[in-house]
């Protein structure tokens, strides 16, 4: 067991030492511009299934992105906070509204919950396009600043001019947002959550108080798409309402549900796969949206449970077929 | 404002609620008996637009033929999307959806390659206004309501008083029982996907004389759709009369006494509160 365990850290780390050196090979600014969105949408398609942990689909990320960029950039540009708590802010505030409008919310059952988050994310896009004193209105606003520079006296000077800061950025968000994601997931909160997907009535009959459980995995599962948001504001320098839409909320769904909602690696890998193959595949230019639905279609007709269930189908798949040999002889 | 102005806006929510309570029909008729939620129905709708658009603009047909004609070939194209794309898929909304969200993909594609991303319009073939108390309303918005209640009323007397009508209410109701009694689910949710896109495709067509179309048309018209159904209470018919009737006049009405911004906002507003006083919308039950 303890070798196991070793050994699975031990790979861990690999990967990410690689993950490290991996701007070294791909020096490009648009490679490190297409490795900073996949780990985004990793961190954002991850958060989305602790929300679908307790059995509710929750389609507001955009909204609370859009929450979470204005958020940061209107701290940084009209109070003259640190982006660096400006950011933690940016995560902090969707959250906050995300436990508001929660315990409403979570009334709503199956599809009907999907689509008041579906509403609360439009009302915010509305909003941002509209309060046009604060926002900048539909134009959005332009030049934010870049992170503070992160400066240890001789031995780091991070200044965020180039995007391999960026890269690294991300990278160190998305280690810590997966761990915390992870630890959620493997506490007691996590099982009580799987409890209320499998039976509500049930979870709730023996005392959970589903209500509360369910507003809490909404509002951690809000906490980093805002993060997310102020981080791609200040990456990109500029926002508009119309930056994270439906449209996008409805990616990061498919990412999620292509990789398999079952496993915690499942939307890691949609997100990695289905960021990364259209822009593979982008020297076909037209027919790049069909290959992505062809993708999407040959994973939901062959693979039950996504692509992160692949592998243990392979492995039953394959005993079934040497228990047939051996009966046979 | 006066009350000329106010019955205009009253005609075009009207109009407005026609479209989306066309468009909302074939999403609860296939939500209930499939159980799937068909988010490419906008596509259909979008596609209806546009084939009407080369009859009759393109060929030079007769507006209502076109019609005719674009409804049945785009019901047959709902019926081969059902065999194809949605049977295995039957009461799995997550893995339906995923498949309707490719074929979204697909479809605005296929389109986008074939017209061009630029919106297109025709000229109406329902032109001039009918003046009635000083009011003038559009021949266009008074037929569009008008083939919107007709056919409702074909429908609710179809679902009512046919034994393949029973047989849909049975199905959305409790499919086991209704496949234990005999009756053939394969078949009747090809006769729902044809229902449902041929409405689809009537709704865009009619659209198309009222607004431009182009390509990415379909998902307001999804949207709507999803909000009238919600609203009304999932796989109820007259639920989705009543949802696409509120929205429809709030769409036509709110912007006129307000800003659009406002009238968005009260829009989403409304729903969610309906939604959260009333978890299985208006007309729908547990």
């Amino acid at each position: 067991m303890n070798k196991r365990i070793m050994i699975s850290l031990l790979s861990y780390g690999i990967l990410i030492v690689c993950i490290c050196f991996l701007p070294f090979f791909f020096p490009g600014p648009y490679h490190l511009h297409v490795l900073i969105l996949t780990m985004m949408n990793i961190i954002l398609a991850s958060s989305l299934r602790l929300i679908n942990l307790s059995g509710q689909l929750s389609l507001a990320h955009g909204g609370m992105m859009t929450i979470g960029a204005y958020t940061s950039t209107l701290l940084v540009m009209k109070l003259g906070f640190s982006s660096w708590l400006a950011l933690l802010m940016a995560g902090f505030f969707p959250a906050v509204i995300a436990c508001l409008v929660g315990f409403p919310f979570v009334r709503l059952k199956g599809i009907y919950f999907a689509i008041v988050t579906i509403f609360l994310g439009e009302m915010i896009v509305l909003t941002a396009g509209q309060w046009r004193s604060l926002t900048g209105g539909s134009s959005g606003i332009f030049n934010i600043p870049r992170p503070n520079p992160l400066v240890i006296p001789g031995i780091v000077n991070i200044t965020f001019s180039s995007k391999v800061d960026f890269y690294y950025l991300a990278f160190v968000l998305m280690l810590i947002s997966l761990l915390i994601l992870y630890a959620v997931e493997n506490s007691r909160i996590g099982l009580t959550l799987r409890g209320i997907q499998q039976t509500d009535s049930l979870a709730e009959s023996v005392g959970i108080n589903t209500a509360g459980f369910k507003v809490l995995a909404f509002t951690i599962g809000c906490f980093f798409p805002g993060l997310i948001g102020g981080f791609y504001s200040q990456y990109i320098s500029a926002i508009n309402p119309d930056t994270f839409g439906f449209l996008f909320t409805i990616y990061l769904l498919v990412y999620m549900t292509v990789g398999g909602a079952e496993r915690f690696i499942g939307p890691i890998l949609g997100a990695f796969i289905l960021t990364i193959f259209p822009e593979v595949t982008r020297p076909l230019k037209a027919f790049v949206p069909f290959f992505f639905a062809a993708v999407l279609m040959v994973v939901i007709f062959f693979m039950p449970e996504g692509i992160a269930g692949l592998p243990e189908r392979l492995h039953k798949a394959i005993r079934k077929l040497l228990e047939k040999k051996t009966n046979h002889a | 404002m006066s009350t000329a102005a106010l019955l205009q806006s009253i005609l075009n929510g009207l109009a407005l609620a026609g479209i989306y309570i066309l468009v909302a029909l074939g999403l609860t008729l296939v939500l209930s008996i499939m159980g799937i939620v068909q988010v490419a129905h906008g596509e259909i709708y979008m596609i209806g637009a546009y084939s009407v658009y080369y009859m009759f603009v393109a060929l030079g047909l007769n507006f209502f033929l076109a019609i005719v004609i674009s409804t049945l070939l785009i019901g047959g194209l709902g019926v081969f999307l059902e065999r194809s794309c949605f049977r295995p898929f039957r009461g799995q909304p997550d893995r339906a959806l995923t498949i309707s969200i490719g074929l979204i993909l697909i479809l605005q594609n296929v389109v986008l390659s074939i017209a061009g991303g630029h919106p297109r319009s025709y000229t109406s073939p329902f032109p001039g206004v009918l003046k009635i108390l000083g009011i003038s309303i559009s021949w266009e918005r008074l037929i569009i309501v008008l083939v919107g209640l007709v056919l409702l009323i074909a429908l609710f007397l179809f679902i009512r008083t046919t034994k393949t009508g029973q047989a849909m209410l049975a199905i959305s109701q409790e499919r086991d029982g209704a496949a234990l009694q005999g009756i053939n689910i394969d078949r009747i949710s090809a006769l729902a996907m044809f229902l449902g896109c041929a409405l689809a495709a009537i709704a865009g067509a009619l659209i198309g004389a009222l607004f431009s179309i182009y390509p990415t048309m379909g998902s307001f018209a999804l949207m709507k759709g999803i909000t009238v159904i919600i609203l009304g209470g999932l796989g109820s018919i007259s639920g989705a009369v009543v949802g696409g009737l509120i929205i429809g006049l709030i769409d036509g009405v709110m912007p006129v006494l307000t800003t659009t911004y406002i009238a968005g906002l009260i829009g989403f507003a409304t729903i969610i509160i309906i939604l959260i006083f009333r978890p299985q919308g208006i007309w729908g039950h547990e």
